[in-house]
């Protein structure tokens, strides 16, 4: 349950011969997120959450997991994103930033892919203005049908509440 | 995750830190021995002596070269002094307390061969050699005086036999005690034998004997110096150890051995003697303890916090099957069994608990090494008075201890104590006396830094705060002395206009005082100028576990720690009166400040308009009434951190898992009072120093 210490990055799947990276995607306040399934511990079905007075508003309060007090963060908000307020969230994950478990709020978990190197813009090479948690935007096939793609962001979780 | 070379290293520099620590001890009792001009006791020394030599054998294994060649050198120099070839003077013993910091900063090195200490470390070790051993006089061998067997003298080693001379040259008579001692205990039967000795006699050396023992047991000759008479000895020795003799005195000169006729002039660095290998001496040394990881024991507490939930999950089934009579006889019996339970889970978490805990010793022994130090760089006497050193703090604490009590010494010296001419004019002694208390109080572990220096002026400290725009004049003229006085503790506040290389480089009093509520702390100043300065920190004796008060505000569960809490009265909203925009009531006459919580952390509308109460708080001579809306009990509380992205969030102590996946916040008090009575500026102050 510790957090691991290693820094679990968007770095290629060393198994992989195409250096290929295995991607979680979630949905959460209408966006598709990714994130890579190494940093990710645990998907959880959500605790009693307990409030934090005073914290700033991208935090919704704290959990907790098996004895271990778990901050619980809101995705959207803590990427400045303009949202309608959020519903209930449906799934908790629990993401390794390298230093603590940080629980993020979700609602729903997609699926995971694996995506190679020509799926993932890089957020240094596309020159928009990112959230320092953003590390760029990854191309899905798409679920629906009307759409060819989808589009991940995909989040860095070192920088994720990390140093 | 751990890397077992990395598990040897941590071993290496836990064995090497005590090992320093314990050679910084030594070292003070040296000291003051010498400044006593008390007989030093060769013991001692010889102690000194092993933990550099223990050190130089490990720091080899591990690769630490700066370490072992420092090490090497003093080795030489101790074997000097211990073999009488060099005096005890204060040049040496410079040389030697250097040699602590030394150690420390080597042993913190992230390279243990940087070639930057290089030069640093050459220049010690040339400062080292340069004390010379003195030729010992020469004179008629007083060895001579006693007819010792050939045998005997043949297998001393050169420090037992140095030891042998002095004795006798110091008039001690020799003795020879024949004692059977148990083959599996007998290191530990020497070291009793010791301790038994110590006061009467030295014991010079012990051989087994040719005779006597059986299979279990050994016959020692042990050889005894000592200047009380025979008799007394006689009296403490025999029945207890076995016989006991004079040696007898020689009448005329003895024909020795070669090697006793030749004493070698120079330093000899020696390989160890048999007795004196490295991983014995420290086996020895630990032998009745051992070292843990703090992590492992938080780990055990966790378990023990758990298991706890698990007995008052139980707890709420066999309470549903209550209101059922069918099981009677089974509940009670169950009933039984858990209190049985709850006892013995009781006293393991009492058990891990007192595990981690350490005397303040620890941190009192290395401020006594600040205070010599400091009082020289600044020539001033400073007196040293100790008391408590016994006090148990969990070890967390004492960690965290040290840096903000280092600088409280160095203040009390640096800017307290005046210089030995100042005193004498204002008719103190030119000795200044700092004194380092220690005691509990309640669940609370009481530290006083105190001084009979020169005090504080609380109108400078006013006039610094204005002039550096921490405080505006108007303000400034309503303060208390007392207020005046907390300035002291504002970031950015320094009073002493001569920056000194002591207090230029160390943290302010605003970081101590930081430091100090991080662990839940209080710190106080009383202060008489021309009198002296005392600093009080109140600190809880452990942090891991709590009793708390639990209570609910709008809704919401929170925990409060019970040291922080004197009593609970019901909350009547007429009484309420503001003064200076705060609101008070008055209890038994006096005026009380409250907090409504539920307005303080911005809930709104939800808590309840009647049934109240007021929680009355008390840190250090403040009190404070925190308005809740129900008190639910009392409990004790396993405090858990708050994770680091939530560190920033002030008010909190850490959370506290109620079981059935619920979490209070524990309300972190002093905090609370800190923004209550200083305003959140002072708490916005302090969060942006670093």
């Amino acid at each position: 349950m510790n957090p691991t210490g290693q820094r679990a990055t968007l770095a290629p799947d060393l198994d992989s011969e195409t250096g290929a990276v295995a991607v979680l995607a979630v949905l959460a306040g209408d966006e598709a997120y990714g994130f890579p399934l190494s940093a990710v511990r645990e998907i959880l079905v959500p605790p009693p959450l307990t409030e934090v007075p005073r914290a700033p508003e991208h935090f919704l309060g704290v959990i907790t997991v098996r004895g271990q007090i778990i901050t619980l963060i809101d995705l959207p908000k803590m990427l400045h994103l303009e949202v309608e307020q959020t519903e209930a969230y449906g799934r908790v994950l629990l993401v390794d930033n390298g230093e603590e478990l940080i629980g993020v709020a979700v609602d729903r978990v997609i699926q995971v892919y694996r995506m190679e190197p020509n799926q993932i813009e890089y957020a240094s090479a596309m020159g928009a203005e990112l959230s320092e948690y953003v590390v760029g935007v990854g191309r899905v096939p798409s679920a629906s049908a009307t759409d060819s793609e989808d589009m991940l962001i995909l989040i860095d979780p070192v920088s994720l509440l990390g140093e | 995750m751990s890397d077992p070379r990395d598990n040897v290293q941590q071993e290496f520099l836990a064995e090497a830190q005590e090992l320093v620590e314990a050679l910084s001890r030594d070292l003070l009792l040296l000291d003051e021995a010498h400044h006593g001009n008390e007989r030093i006791d060769p013991a001692l020394i010889n102690e000194i002596f092993r933990s550099v030599h223990t050190l130089k054998g490990i720091a080899g294994m591990f690769g630490y070269k700066h370490v072992g060649a420092v090490a090497h050198a003093l080795e030489d120099l101790l074997d000097d002094l211990r073999l009488g070839r060099t005096p005890v003077g204060s040049q040496l013993l410079d040389l030697l307390f250097d040699s602590v910091e030394r150690f420390q900063r080597l042993l913190a090195l992230d390279d243990p061969q940087s070639p930057d200490e290089e030069p640093g470390v050459q220049a010690y070790i040339a400062a080292i050699r340069s004390i010379g051993a003195e030729p010992e006089p020469e004179e008629g061998d007083p060895l001579d005086k006693y007819a010792i067997e050939p045998a005997v003298l043949s297998v001393l080693t050169e420090y037992e036999e140095h030891r042998l001379r002095a004795c006798i040259r110091e008039g001690l008579k020799l003795y020879r005690l024949r004692a059977a001692f148990d083959l599996t205990a007998i290191d530990d039967s020497i070291e009793t034998l010791r301790d038994v000795a110590r006061d009467d006699a030295e014991i010079v050396t012990y051989l087994p004997s040719m005779e006597g023992g059986n299979e279990d047991t050994i016959e020692l000759v042990v050889l005894l110096a000592s200047r009380v008479p025979e008799d007394d000895l006689k009296a403490h020795f025999e029945g207890r150890y076995g016989t006991i003799e004079a040696l007898e005195e020689r009448t005329h000169l003895p024909t020795l051995p070669p090697r006793l006729t030749s004493i070698p002039s120079a330093a000899v660095s020696m390989g160890p003697h048999p007795e004196e290998d490295p991983s014995q001496a420290s086996l020895r040394s630990v032998a009745n303890s051992v070292r843990v990881d703090i992590r492992k024991l938080d780990h055990l507490m966790n378990v023990v916090g758990e298991l706890a939930l698990v007995r008052s999950a139980v707890n709420r089934i066999v309470d549903r099957f209550k209101s059922e009579s069918m099981h009677r006889q089974s509940l009670m019996d169950l009933d039984r069994i858990g209190r049985g339970f709850e006892r013995q889970l009781s006293e393991l978490r009492t058990g891990i608990l007192d595990v981690r805990m350490v005397p303040l010793g620890q941190v009192f022994n290395k401020l006594a090494r600040i205070v010599r130090q400091v009082a020289r760089e600044r020539d001033k006497q400073v007196r040293l008075v100790v008391t408590g050193a016994n006090t148990e703090v969990d070890k967390l604490i004492v960690e965290e201890l040290t840096d903000p009590l280092m600088h409280l010494v160095r203040n009390a010296i640096d800017h307290g104590i005046e210089p030995a001419d100042a005193r004498n004019r204002v008719a103190k002694p030119s000795e200044g006396t700092l004194a380092l208390n220690a005691y509990h109080k309640g669940s609370n572990v009481v530290i006083e830094v105190e001084d009979d220096g020169g005090g504080m002026n609380a109108h400078q400290l006013r006039e610094a705060a204005v002039s550096r725009g921490l405080l505006s004049a108007d303000a400034s003229h309503e303060l208390t002395r007392q207020e005046m006085l907390n300035l002291v503790f504002l970031p950015g506040l320094s009073t002493t206009s001569e920056i000194t290389d002591l207090s230029g480089r160390g943290v302010g009093m605003d970081v101590v005082k930081t430091n100090i509520l991080r662990l839940g702390g209080m710190i106080s100043i009383a202060s008489e100028q021309g009198s002296g300065t005392k600093i009080t920190v109140t600190l809880p004796i452990t942090l891991a576990i709590i009793r708390a008060l639990i209570v609910t505000v709008a809704s919401r569960t929170f925990a409060l720690p019970i040291t922080a809490v004197r009593e609970a009265i019901p909350y009547v909203p007429e009484d309420v009166r503001t003064i200076q925009g705060r609101e008070v009531i008055t209890l038994r006459g006096e005026t009380l400040p409250i907090c409504d919580l539920a307005r303080l952390f911005g809930f709104r509308g939800s808590s309840r308009k009647e049934g109240r109460f007021v929680v009355v708080g008390s840190m250090g001579n403040r009190e404070l009434g925190f308005v809740v809306d129900e008190l639910i009990g009392q409990d004790d509380v396993i405090i858990k951190a708050l994770g680091k992205s939530l560190s920033s969030v002030r008010g909190f102590a850490g959370a506290t898992d109620l079981g059935d996946q619920k979490v209070a916040l524990v309300l972190d008090a002093p905090a609370l009072f800190t923004e209550h009575f200083d305003g959140p500026g002072a708490l916005r102050a302090l969060e942006t120093h670093p």
